[in-house]
C-alpha cells in the first residue's frame, strides 16, 4: 500500500524524517520501500488496522507521539428514516447509513486530498466517490455511496444463494453464484456488500443527493469473493483483514467534515444499528510469561510503560485492554510479539539453544542415499520431476484444480516423466543418457496408499570412456549392473520403450526399470558413499542453449610413454568453446606402435558455433599436439 | 598413465549427480542434525485438518482458497503447502522434548519465472520446557553461518504466520548490498501445541523452515529456478 509520507506525520506530534519513520516500520514487521515521498508498506495479513495513514501513524505511536486527534462533524444529526433490513446480522452486525444532501458548486479539493490523487496516481470519479475513497486511506474505514435518488428508501441485507447478472459501477458484468453477502432495493442487487456496488445506483458527476453506508462486516463473509469475481476491491481487501467495528460514527463523522470543506451541506441524516455488543478483548498482565516467551528479563513497569506506548488500557487490577481495531491480539505470544516489536527483534540478546542429547533421540529413519550413491556411481543422474499427470486410471488421484486441465491426475508411474527427460536430453546432443528418479507414488484404494519408487531410463552408449564407447545401454548392461553388486533383478521389470510418438530423431533403444525401493532384490546394497561429499557446495557453470559440434583426431605414437604427456595437453587444453574432451579410442599393437583417438566437443554458450570457428579450436589443438615428438596424425 | 604395470590413457569414470536440490536439501537436514534435529518423513497428499486446521490456519486465511492450493478428489485432500504436517503427525505421536526436521516436496499453486507449483522445503521444530525467542535466535545464528559464513549480516524482521508467534523472517545481507530474505521462525504458537494434546503450559517451542531452491540457488549461483527441473545433463552432471 502506497501512503504519502506528510499523511503520515500529520498524525504524529514529532516529524521525524521520511528514513527514519521507514527504518522503523522494518522494526515493527512493516517492509516497505521508499520513493520521493512516497512509502509503498507490504503488511502481513494480520494487521488490518494499518492499512491507512491513521492506522499505520497509529503502529508508529510506540515510537513517536500519536495524535489521535481527526476534525470531525461534531453536531448532533437527527435521524434518518429508512427501511432497512438486516436479515443476516452475523455477517454485518454493525451498519450506519448517512444521508448527504449537498448544494452549490464544489470547490477545488483541498491540497491534503489534491495529493493523494496526484502523488499516489488515484483517478478521480465523482464528487461521492473521490471523498469515500480518500476517507478509506485516510483511515482505513471503506465506505459505499449510493446516489440515493436512484434507490427507493427501501434495502435489506442478506446472505443468499444467487444466480444473478450484475455489473458492477467500473462497469464489469459479472455472474453471481453461490451464497453472497448482498444489498438489495426492491429485491435487486445493488451492492455485493464490502466488495462493490452496482451501476445502476451508483453516484454519478450529477449526484447531489447521497445515501452513505458504513458498515463491519465479517471477514468470514467477504473474504475470496473479490477474487472469485475477479474484482480488484481495496474495500474487500480491508474488510477481509478487518476494520474497527467501534470506528464506524467517528468515520461517517469525518466523511461529513471533509465533504463539508468542499461544498454546502443542505441536509444530513443519519441511521445507526449494532447487532451486538462490542467486547473487550482481556488478557492478564504478567510480565513473567513475557519473558519466558522471549528470554529476556524486563521489569514490570517496563511492559506497563510498553503497553501504554502501544495505546492498550491496563486496568488497575491488572488486566490488559485491547483495543477493537488490533484484531489480531488474542493470547499471551501476541504481546510478547508487542514487546518484541518494540525492542526490536534485532535487540534480543541471543541465549545459548542447547540441543537435545543424542541418546535420547529416536533412531533416524532409513534412507534412500545408498541406492542413490551406488547410481551416481554407476554414471547415473538424478531427475525430480512434478508428478501431475495426463494419464487417468482408476488409482491415479484427481486434482480439482489443476494448473494445466491437461495434467489433472497425479502419477502412477514415474516412467513417463523419466522418457521424457530422457528424450529431452536426445535432443540436446547428448549420446550417454543415464537418468533415476525416486519418488512417492500415490494411489487411491478407499484410502490413499503411497510407496517409494526407483525408475531408471538409459539410452545411448555405456559411457565416454574408450572402454565403454562402442558399448550400448540396454537390457544386459541393467541386469549386469545390479548382478555385480549383489542382486539379482527380475529381468520382466526391465522393458524397451517404444520410440513410438516420442518427438526424437535418436534411433538408440530406450530401457526403463521401475521398481518398489522395498522390493529391490536382497541383500541390500552395501552403503555407497557420496561421491561428492567432500564439495557440497561451488559455483556452477552456466548451461549453453546452443547445439554443439564434436571433432575427432587420432593419433599415432611411437612410445607408450607419450600417452600420458598428450593426454595432459590434449585433455586440458584451454578455450572458451571447449565443452568437453575424451579419450575414446585406445589400442595398442605394442608399446611403440599404438593408436590413440581424441573427441573433442564444442559450443558456445552466446550462439551457435560456425564450421570455420571449430576448425581454428582444432588447428590450436593439433597445433599444441605437434610440440611432442613422437607423435604422428595421419592423414594430416 | 599407468593403470596398474600396463600403460594406458586414463579410463576416466562416469560419474552422474544426485540432484542438486537433493543435495542441497540432505546438506541441511545433516546440519540439523547436528544439532539433535531428528530427520521425519510423511505423505505429500494430506488432508486438511494435519496441512491447515492443526496449525492453526483458520478456514479463511487467503493460502486455503482453490487459487493457492491444490485440492485432490473433490476436496478430500490437498497436496501439502508445507511441510509442518509430517511434524504435527509426529508430535501428536509423541511427548516432549523433540526435536524434528522435515525435507521434501511441497505444493503452491504458482507458476512463474520466479514460483514453481512444486518445490522443496526444509522445516524444523523443538518443543521443551522454556524454550523462548532468544534461543530460537541462537539456532537461526548458527544454522546461517554454517550456511553463509560467519561474517555473514543477519536481520530478524517481526512476520506473521499463523502457526508461530512471535513470528519472525530473517534476511542476509547478499554482496551487492540488498537483504535477500532467507528463511521464516518464530516460537509455535500454544495453540498449536495444544492441538497436538501437548500441555502449552508446560512446554513451548520453536520452529523455522527454509526453501531449499533459495538455498540452492544462493550456493550454487543458480539464477534462474526452472533450471533445476530441466534435467538438463549439463546441468546436473556439474553437481
Amino acid at each position: 500500500m502506497k501512503i504519502l509520507y506528510e499523511h503520515i506525520i500529520s498524525f504524529l506530534e514529532e516529524k521525524p524524517s521520511i528514513e527514519d519513520i521507514s527504518e522503523k516500520l522494518f522494526q515493527l514487521g512493516h517492509e516497505n520501500e521508499v520513493s520521493n515521498d512516497i512509502i509503498d508498506i507490504e503488511f502481513t495479513p494480520n494487521r488490518g488496522d494499518c492499512l491507512s495513514a491513521y492506522g499505520i501513524a497509529r503502529d508508529l505511536g510506540v515510537f513517536y507521539k500519536f495524535n489521535h486527534w481527526l476534525d470531525i462533524h461534531n453536531s448532533n444529526i437527527e435521524p434518518l428514516k429508512i427501511d432497512f433490513t438486516n436479515n443476516c446480522p452475523k455477517d454485518c452486525p454493525f451498519i450506519i447509513f448517512l444521508n448527504i444532501e449537498i448544494d452549490g458548486e464544489i470547490k477545488k479539493y483541498q491540497p491534503y486530498i489534491e495529493d493523494y490523487f496526484q502523488n499516489l496516481g488515484v483517478k478521480k470519479n465523482n464528487f461521492f466517490t473521490d471523498m469515500s475513497n480518500y476517507l478509506a486511506y485516510e483511515i482505513g474505514q471503506p465506505t459505499h455511496c449510493y446516489d440515493f435518488d436512484k434507490i427507493n428508501n427501501e434495502i435489506e441485507f442478506n446472505n443468499v444463494e444467487l444466480d444473478f447478472e450484475f455489473e458492477t459501477l467500473l462497469g464489469k458484468k459479472i455472474k453471481l453464484t453461490n451464497n453472497n453477502c448482498i444489498f438489495s432495493s426492491n429485491g435487486t442487487p445493488i451492492n455485493l456488500a464490502g466488495i462493490m456496488g452496482d451501476k445502476s445506483t451508483s453516484c454519478s458527476k450529477d449526484t447531489n443527493n447521497a445515501l452513505i453506508e458504513c458498515a463491519y462486516f465479517n471477514p468470514e463473509s467477504i473474504i475470496g469473493k473479490a477474487l472469485k469475481y475477479d474484482l480488484n476491491s481495496d474495500a474487500s481487501y480491508k474488510f477481509e483483514r478487518g476494520v474497527n467495528p467501534e470506528f464506524l460514527n467517528i468515520a461517517i463523522r469525518r466523511f461529513i467534515k471533509i465533504v463539508s470543506e468542499h461544498v454546502n451541506i443542505s441536509k444530513i441524516n443519519i441511521y445507526k444499528k449494532s447487532y451486538e455488543d462490542l467486547i473487550k478483548k482481556v488478557l492478564d498482565f504478567d510480565v513473567s510469561i513475557i519473558n519466558k516467551i522471549l528470554g529476556v528479563n524486563i521489569s514490570e513497569d517496563l511492559y506497563a510503560k510498553y503497553i501504554d506506548m502501544l495505546g492498550f488500557a491496563l486496568t488497575n487490577d491488572k488486566k490488559i485492554i485491547v483495543p477493537s481495531h488490533r484484531h489480531d491480539i488474542k493470547h499471551q505470544n501476541d504481546m510478547a510479539e508487542e514487546v518484541a516489536r518494540i525492542i526490536g527483534y534485532n535487540n534480543i540478546e541471543i541465549k545459548d539453544f542447547i540441543p537435545l542429547a543424542k541418546d535420547k533421540l529416536p533412531e533416524p529413519l532409513p534412507a534412500d542415499e545408498s541406492i542413490k550413491n551406488f547410481l551416481v556411481k554407476n554414471g547415473f543422474s538424478e531427475v525430480i520431476n512434478a508428478p501431475f499427470s495426463k494419464h487417468e486410471s482408476s488409482q491415479a488421484m484427481q486434482i480439482d484444480n489443476p494448473l494445466d486441465s491437461n495434467k489433472n491426475f497425479f502419477r502412477t508411474s514415474l516412467k513417463d516423466s523419466i522418457v521424457d527427460n530422457l528424450v529431452f536430453n536426445e535432443n540436446r546432443q547428448q549420446d550417454s543418457i543415464k537418468l533415476f528418479e525416486i519418488a512417492d507414488i500415490y494411489t487411491k484404494n478407499n484410502i490413499v496408499n503411497y510407496e517409494k519408487f526407483l525408475c531408471l531410463a538409459i539410452s545411448g552408449r555405456v559411457s565416454n570412456n574408450y572402454e565403454n564407447f562402442s558399448k550400448k545401454l540396454d537390457k544386459k548392461y541393467l541386469n549386469d549392473l545390479f548382478k555385480n553388486a549383489g542382486m539379482d533383478l527380475d529381468l520382466d521389470l526391465i522393458k524397451k520403450i517404444s520410440r513410438d510418438g516420442l518427438k526424437t530423431k535418436q534411433k538408440n533403444e530406450i530401457y526403463c526399470l521401475e521398481i518398489k525401493i522395498d522390493d529391490l532384490p536382497k541383500p541390500p546394497l552395501i552403503s555407497y558413499p557420496n561421491v561428492k561429499s567432500d564439495k557440497p557446495f561451488f559455483k556452477y557453470k552456466k548451461i549453453s542453449d546452443f547445439p554443439s559440434s564434436t571433432r575427432d583426431i587420432s593419433f599415432l605414437l611411437n612410445d607408450e610413454t607419450l600417452i600420458s604427456e598428450l593426454e595432459n595437453i590434449l585433455l586440458n587444453f584451454k578455450s572458451e568453446n571447449l565443452k568437453e574432451a575424451f579419450v575414446f579410442d585406445f589400442y595398442k599393437k605394442d608399446p611403440n606402435n599404438i593408436k590413440i583417438g581424441f573427441r573433442f566437443i564444442f559450443q558456445s554458450r552466446f550462439s551457435t558455433l560456425k564450421i570455420s570457428d571449430v576448425d581454428e579450436e582444432m588447428i590450436n589443438i593439433i597445433n599444441a599436439s605437434k610440440r611432442i615428438a613422437g607423435i604422428e596424425i595421419p592423414g594430416l | 598413465m599407468s593403470n596398474g604395470n600396463e600403460i594406458k590413457p586414463l579410463l576416466i569414470k562416469d560419474i552422474g549427480s544426485v540432484h542438486p536440490i537433493n543435495q542441497t536439501k540432505s546438506y541441511l537436514l545433516s546440519l540439523l542434525s547436528s544439532y539433535g534435529f531428528t530427520s521425519i518423513e510423511g505423505p505429500e497428499i494430506e488432508t486438511e485438518e494435519f496441512n491447515f486446521d492443526m496449525l492453526n490456519i483458520k478456514k479463511t486465511h487467503p493460502a486455503r482458497q482453490m487459487h493457492d492450493t491444490f485440492y485432490v478428489e473433490n476436496k478430500s485432500f490437498l497436496l501439502r503447502t508445507h511441510t509442518s504436517p509430517v511434524q504435527i503427525r509426529a508430535m501428536t505421536l509423541n511427548q516432549p522434548p523433540f526435536s524434528y526436521s522435515s525435507g521434501g516436496k511441497v505444493y503452491r499453486k504458482d507458476d512463474d519465472s520466479t514460483h514453481l507449483p512444486m518445490f522443496h522445503q526444509v522445516e524444523g521444530i523443538h518443543v521443551d520446557k522454556e524454550v523462548n525467542f532468544a534461543q530460537l535466535k541462537d539456532l537461526i545464528y548458527k544454522i546461517i553461518f554454517e550456511l553463509f559464513g560467519t561474517d555473514t549480516k543477519i536481520r530478524f524482521r517481526p512476520s506473521y504466520f499463523p502457526f508461530t508467534e512471535p513470528s519472525a523472517e530473517v534476511d542476509i545481507l547478499s554482496n551487492n548490498g540488498k537483504w535477500l530474505e532467507i528463511l521464516g521462525c518464530g516460537i509455535v504458537n500454544p495453540l498449536v501445541i495444544e492441538n497436538c494434546k501437548i500441555s502449552p503450559i508446560k512446554y513451548s517451542g520453536l520452529a523455522f523452515g527454509l526453501g531449499v531452491e533459495r538455498i540452492a540457488m544462493l550456493k550454487y549461483g543458480v539464477d534462474d529456478i526452472r533450471d533445476f527441473y530441466k534435467s538438463n545433463l549439463d546441468f546436473l552432471k556439474q553437481f
